[in-house]
């Protein structure tokens, strides 16, 4: 007993001692791949893992000539350990480049950091619009999307291709599905749309029934939410019998393919737009797919941010190349002239803020060989993240919020 | 009495020592734990003392430290102003929680700052115009006097440690001066107390607000530390990090939250470091120094010098309860 005690304490202090201790540093170059690889949302944490590894896999041989080594860091989804990690990163292990954060919060986090600390930074799945707009720093670019960005084009789809008129929006009460949307409000006004009604309730409910026995009429209900609210949303509402009146539609992250098999055969038909389908058939996803499958297992479908963290990664390598080294200013300049035109998910560049221009798909979920999967039916492309809207314009008008934009397409702000 | 001068003397000497011995990221680390440690020290001033569990001391940090975010970023406000303001907001929130809670004891002293911590989560959360909501506000800076900028790592290691050294200091002497007694009779044995005249009621409630201001302080520290404030810091996990480092440590001395904080932060940073399944290791390290020193780390330190020396009356708690 005695000796465990002090065992114990040795062991704790010799910690304490070792961690404070600086650790080596040599001349090679350094990523650090930070993402939530535990907690509630290690799922997109691994998504990007996986995605990373299987391009260190592809290119191994330029990683080797780079002399380029990369760390993973979890971020646990929490912020202040993002920006715990991130300091780690610049001042213990002399990381060059940093991939990630993957969720909204740390996202913008690291943002934070990286403004104070200069440290290029290639965002992935993060998609708070600010990131690469109103709060945008030089040495920050995004692999991925902002909220808003697939909703324009679903926005213009709902009222020009399926008539519909007036919306139901329910959806999370925080800033995601505020930015979704916002981008659907704009792009579903100027495309002729009437009105949205908004309905938010707080995450983790998991009891609909107040919110669908008084459910408004409209043309079709959107919702804007996903995980274990969105099962339940999409259970209570077949279980209501609402789909008979009004077809339910999809935020981006609704029909997620890891909610597709409890969801069943009613969600066939189901309709969300995002710059990613993994029932895309282009010759590069065919063969990003196989190859994550390969390297993976094939009971695990690459998703968005599998294929961002990927592409991220990809960047980084392309830009340390045409750096010829770490130097920071030249790895920006090159991470900011980034074109990807053979990504998986489709060709795209970077605008003068940062943020891909890209295909947004329209997807349709379909059954593929057994399979529940997002299909394409109609591509949007060379999207921007404002949008069909001017930038400076856009940056100039208030950010999407609660209630913001207004929600009657009538309203003087959509003139 | 000697004993404490030389313990003090050698802290003082190790934080002077720290930022010029080890790294950047050290010294970040340090802010951290020192931050940590002013809110455990919230929380043991009432577990330790008064035998009250509070869930909602991280609160106190995330009231301020909103504040700070609020009138510093939205409003512009000059950066004493906006410190002052903080504390001030702290001061008042830590009155309003106290006048809810001081008749409740123990469990439902435990469940009253759950709700109130979760209610002001919610509201960080939900409350988008003001708080900027799950996205948080994001900028929040320190000034830069002259060539002097706080914002530096070292530059805000010292004026971290000045404050968190000047509160520890000014808690020790606060143990041993009649209040610091007369709240460890109370958590003894309250009907006495009140029997010997002395108002329960009253210096419960002070200690409480005492311990809520420690936790503003701690806020004010995060939030430029962070450079973002976002609800993160006001959930539960916080909170129950908080209780686990000052139990680790030793909720009932004055330096066992320092120690825990330190240990769990040097545990968290080496582990993650090797493996994804850090939490489990700490998990487990956890349960056998629970198991093997209940009263904490810093209990079992003092016992140890104590056996050295000749035993000494201590005053702490055994059992708790009514009078028959």
């Amino acid at each position: 007993m005695k000796h465990a005690k002090t065992l114990i304490i040795s062991g704790m202090s010799a910690l304490a001692v070792g961690s404070a201790a600086h650790l080596q540093a040599d001349d090679g170059l350094r990523v650090g791949v930070i993402g939530p690889t535990t907690g509630v949302f290690s799922f997109f944490g691994e998504q990007q893992r996986m995605g990373v590894e299987l391009a260190m896999e592809e290119l191994a041989d330029r990683l080797e000539a780079l002399d380029l080594e990369v760390r993973f860091y979890d971020s646990q989804g929490d912020a202040e350990t993002t920006v715990d990690r991130l300091r780690a990163m610049e001042s213990r292990d002399d990381v060059d480049l940093v991939v990630g954060p993957v969720l909204g919060g740390t996202g913008l986090a690291g943002l934070e950091w990286a403004k104070g600390s200069g440290m290029p930074m290639v965002i992935s799945y993060s998609a708070p619009e600010d990131i690469t707009m109103r709060d945008r720093a030089e040495n920050v670019v995004r692999a991925g999307w902002t909220g808003a960005q697939p909703m324009f084009a679903f926005g213009q789809y709902v009222a020009e291709e399926l008539g519909h008129q007036r919306i139901i929006a329910v959806g999370q009460d925080y800033s995601f599905p505020y930015n979704q949307l916002g981008g659907f409000l704009k792009g579903f006004c100027a495309a002729g749309g009437e009105s949205v009604e908004r309905i938010w309730h707080p995450t983790g409910t998991s009891d609909y029934s107040s919110i669908l026995a008084t459910l408004p009429d409209g043309d079709a209900v959107l919702y804007n939410g996903a995980g274990s609210d969105g099962l339940a949303f999409f259970q209570q509402y077949h279980d209501f019998g609402i789909d008979a009146r009004m077809p339910l539609l999809g935020g981006s992250n609704f029909f997620a393919v890891g909610d597709l098999p409890e969801m069943g055969e009613e969600a066939i038909g189901g309709l969300s737009a995002l710059q990613y389908a993994e029932g895309l058939e282009t010759d590069e996803f065919v063969a990003f797919r196989d190859a994550f499958w390969d390297m993976h297992g094939d009971d695990v479908m690459p998703l968005a941010p599998a294929e961002h963290g990927y592409v991220a990664f990809k960047m980084a390598v392309n830009a340390f190349e045409s750096a010829n080294g770490g130097d920071r200013d030249a790895l920006i300049a090159a991470l900011r002239e980034t074109e990807m035109p053979d990504a998986p998910r489709g060709p795209f560049y970077l605008d003068e803020y940062g943020n891909p221009v890209q295909n947004i798909y329209i997807n349709e979920v379909q059954e593929v060989d057994g399979r529940l999967v997002n299909v394409p039916i109609k591509t949007y492309e060379e999207v921007s993240q404002f949008g069909p809207f001017d930038p400076e314009e856009y940056l100039a008008g208030e950010p999407d919020s609660r209630d913001f934009p207004p929600g009657d397409c009538s309203d003087p702000y959509y003139d | 009495m000697k004993r404490d001068h030389l313990i003090i003397l050698g802290i003082v000497a190790a934080l002077v020592a720290w930022p010029l011995l080890m790294g950047n990221y050290a010294v970040s680390q340090a802010n951290r734990a020192m931050i940590y440690a002013l809110a455990a020290l919230s929380f043991s001033l009432l577990a330790g003392r008064l035998g009250w569990f509070s869930l909602c001391q991280t609160t106190f940090a995330g009231i301020s430290g909103y504040t700070i975010a609020i009138l510093g970023v939205r409003y512009g406000l000059p950066f004493p102003l906006v410190v002052t303001l903080a504390l001030l907001f702290t001061a008042v929130s830590a009155v309003i929680f106290g006048l809810l809670t001081v008749r409740s004891r123990q469990v439902s002293f435990l469940m009253l700052t759950l709700a109130l911590g979760q209610m002001v989560w919610a509201l960080s959360f939900q409350w988008v115009d003001v708080t900027g909501g799950y996205n948080g506000i994001a900028g929040v800076r320190m000034p830069a006097y002259g060539g002097l900028n706080l914002n530096d790592t070292r530059v805000f290691y010292i004026l971290v440690a000045t404050v968190t050294v000047a509160i520890f200091l000014a808690v020790w002497r606060l143990y041993r001066s009649p209040f610091g007694l007369l709240l460890l009779g109370i958590q003894e044995n309250e009907q006495r107390m009140r029997a010997l005249g002395h108002p329960v009621y009253l210096a419960r409630f002070t200690a409480f607000v005492l311990a809520g201001m420690i936790g503003g302080v701690a806020g004010v520290f995060l939030v430029y530390d962070m450079g973002i404030m976002s609800p993160s810091p006001l959930g539960l996990g916080h909170a129950v990090w908080v209780l686990t480092a000052a139990v680790l440590g030793g909720y009932r001395t004055l330096l066992g939250p320092a120690l825990g904080v330190a240990v769990l932060i040097a545990l968290e940073t080496l582990v993650s470091q090797y493996t994804d399944r850090h939490m489990m290791v700490i998990g487990l390290v956890l349960l056998l120094s629970i198991l093997l020193m209940p009263r904490g780390l810093a209990e079992v330190f003092e016992q140890y010098f104590k056996r050295k020396s000749k035993p000494q009356a201590s005053v702490t708690t055994t059992t708790r309860g009514e009078e028959p």
